[in-house]
């Protein structure tokens, strides 16, 4: 069942790279720097077996992932706290909603200049913006919860931190999971372009590198590459989620309940 | 004997927009041990109000609330809240056999605490519904999570808010016959809240009316049917007749 979910949801791709491979090899239409997705995959075979590749993988995958954890911890631990104490809430939200719009990118030569090329510049670019959607995520979910909830809590004579650790925290976990999801495909995001501007490692610099060589089948095929890890962390955090979240999954949800 | 509950000139008064509304006033009330004590009055009399005041979740404007004894300034131990929603007071994340052990996984051992969950569970019949997560069950039955999670704590009162409000008629006239038999089993006191008469008698030991805004205790019958109830021989006969009459005349003011 899941797996044909799979096939059918890869489908549309399939027919992208298909016509994509036609356009190209019948010369209907010709630009100097297209490849197509067959010389893109040789280009990659060609990648994979040198020793550079894997470690530009690692390096990109490194920083998103760290950037990205210091960014969920942080978010988290704020989150619950603006959701829980309308006091925090009253004297921060304004601040908050004044940074959150400021586009991450911006602060990447900020970074290079605080930090120079390294691996901190890199984490400084990717934490700040990834922070924002975890961290309005667990506030929302904590300050959207019913009172209900909470004089559940109350009437179990559960003290504050039980009632967060035990009530609040779990009953806001799916809106804290989509914060965590957004936050890590703008982790990847953030990676390669603080290597495109800035710490010249990881995939973001081998794609500018490659286009700079005039590779473009290269190009394409780290360019694959970022997509196909953005899409192996968020399955790696579901399947985590769905282990540590039985209960929130298989719930049928509203637009299904009707289906069924 | 000392009274489980008692409330002299209580009243509530919240602030709402610029004003203050007052929402009850002088409810003088006392609860016997092992008694089931139900409230019924319109929509907006303050019922669920009483019923927040008397489990600690709302403090009282004035007068004086003591349960056993001591007054009420938070909710006391030995007091379980049974809420109308069951879809909202259930931890949905939790199974039902984790739902029950909220209330006590934190003072009993593991062993002691999974057994006191199935002692709780077997007394509303879901043994076999443990492992589940409350949105499997049918409303009938996560409303007996509920009842499971507050008798867990092995509870002198159970306070419930229109618990049986949501469900249909056959699963409700269940278990109101369930609950007699858990009050029976467990001696625990009942308040127990309704806008439906015919289950306030049913149910009551004794029945309060409550009239308002600000609501106030109007009446109080004491039921005098045989304790043992039954949904048809009760319902038929001329004392219940009787006492449904009353309580419908005393909530429209006839009486």
């Amino acid at each position: 069942m899941k797996d044909r979910g799979l096939v059918q949801g890869t489908g549309g791709l399939v027919v992208f790279l298909v016509l994509w491979e036609g356009v190209v090899r019948s010369g209907f239409a010709t630009f100097d720097y297209l490849p197509a997705p067959s010389a893109v995959l040789a280009a990659l075979g060609k990648l994979a077996a040198g020793g550079a590749f894997w470690g530009e993988i690692g390096h990109t995958l490194l920083a998103a992932l760290l950037g990205w954890a210091i960014a969920a911890l942080v978010g988290v631990v704020a989150g619950l706290a603006l959701g829980l104490s309308p006091w925090l809430r009253r004297y921060s939200l304004a601040s908050i909603e004044a940074l959150r719009p400021l586009p991450g990118v911006a602060f990447a030569p900020v970074g290079l200049l605080a930090f120079g090329f390294s691996l901190q510049m890199e984490l400084a670019v990717i934490v700040l913006p990834t922070l924002w959607p975890v961290l309005v995520n667990t506030m929302g979910g904590i300050s959207a919860l019913s009172p209900r909830l909470g004089e559940v809590a109350r009437s179990f004579r559960l003290g504050r931190f039980e009632a967060t650790l035990k009530v609040y925290a779990p009953a806001a976990a799916a809106s804290v999971l989509v914060g965590l999801r957004l936050s890590m495909s703008l982790a990847v995001v953030m990676a390669v372009i603080a290597e495109m501007v800035g710490n010249p490692q990881g995939l973001g610099y081998a794609v500018v590198r490659e286009q700079q060589a005039l590779h473009p089948a290269e190009m394409f095929g780290y360019v694959f590459v970022i997509g196909l890890i953005g899409i192996l962390m968020n399955w790696a955090l579901m399947a985590v989620a769905k282990r540590v979240l039985p209960g929130e999954f298989g719930r049928p949800l509203a637009m299904e309940a009707g289906a069924r | 004997m000392d009274a489980v509950f008692d409330l002299a000139g209580v009243a509530l008064r919240l602030p709402v927009g610029g004003g203050v509304r007052e929402i009850l006033s002088d409810v003088h009330l006392s609860l016997a041990d092992g008694e089931v004590y139900t409230i019924v009055g319109a929509s907006g009399s303050g019922k669920t109000s009483l019923l927040r005041v008397m489990g600690g979740l709302t403090r009282a404007s004035a007068g004086r609330i003591c349960f056993r004894g001591v007054p009420v300034e938070a909710p006391p131990a030995g007091v379980a809240f049974v809420f109308q929603d069951y879809a909202g007071a259930l931890l949905q994340w939790r199974t039902v056999a984790r739902n029950v052990a909220l209330g006590v996984e934190r003072s009993l051992g593991k062993s002691e605490c999974g057994q006191r969950v199935a002692e709780s569970l077997r007394l509303v019949g879901l043994e076999g519904n443990a492992g589940d997560y409350p949105w499997q069950l049918s409303g009938g039955m996560q409303q007996r999570v509920q009842l499971a999670r507050a008798l867990a704590i092995r509870p002198s009162v159970l306070l419930m808010d229109e618990p049986f409000a949501a469900l249909d008629a056959m699963t409700k006239a269940g278990l109101q016959d369930e609950l007699l038999r858990l009050r029976d089993q467990t001696g625990a006191s009942i308040v127990f809240i309704t806008h439906d008469i015919e289950e306030a008698v049913y149910l009551g030991d004794r029945v309060a009316v409550l009239k308002g805004p600000p609501g106030t205790i109007a009446h109080t019958f004491t039921i005098d049917l045989p304790q043992t109830r039954d949904q048809i021989a009760t319902r038929e006969s001329p004392s219940f007749l009787r006492f449904r009459h009353e309580v419908h005349d005393a909530i429209r003011g006839h009486a």
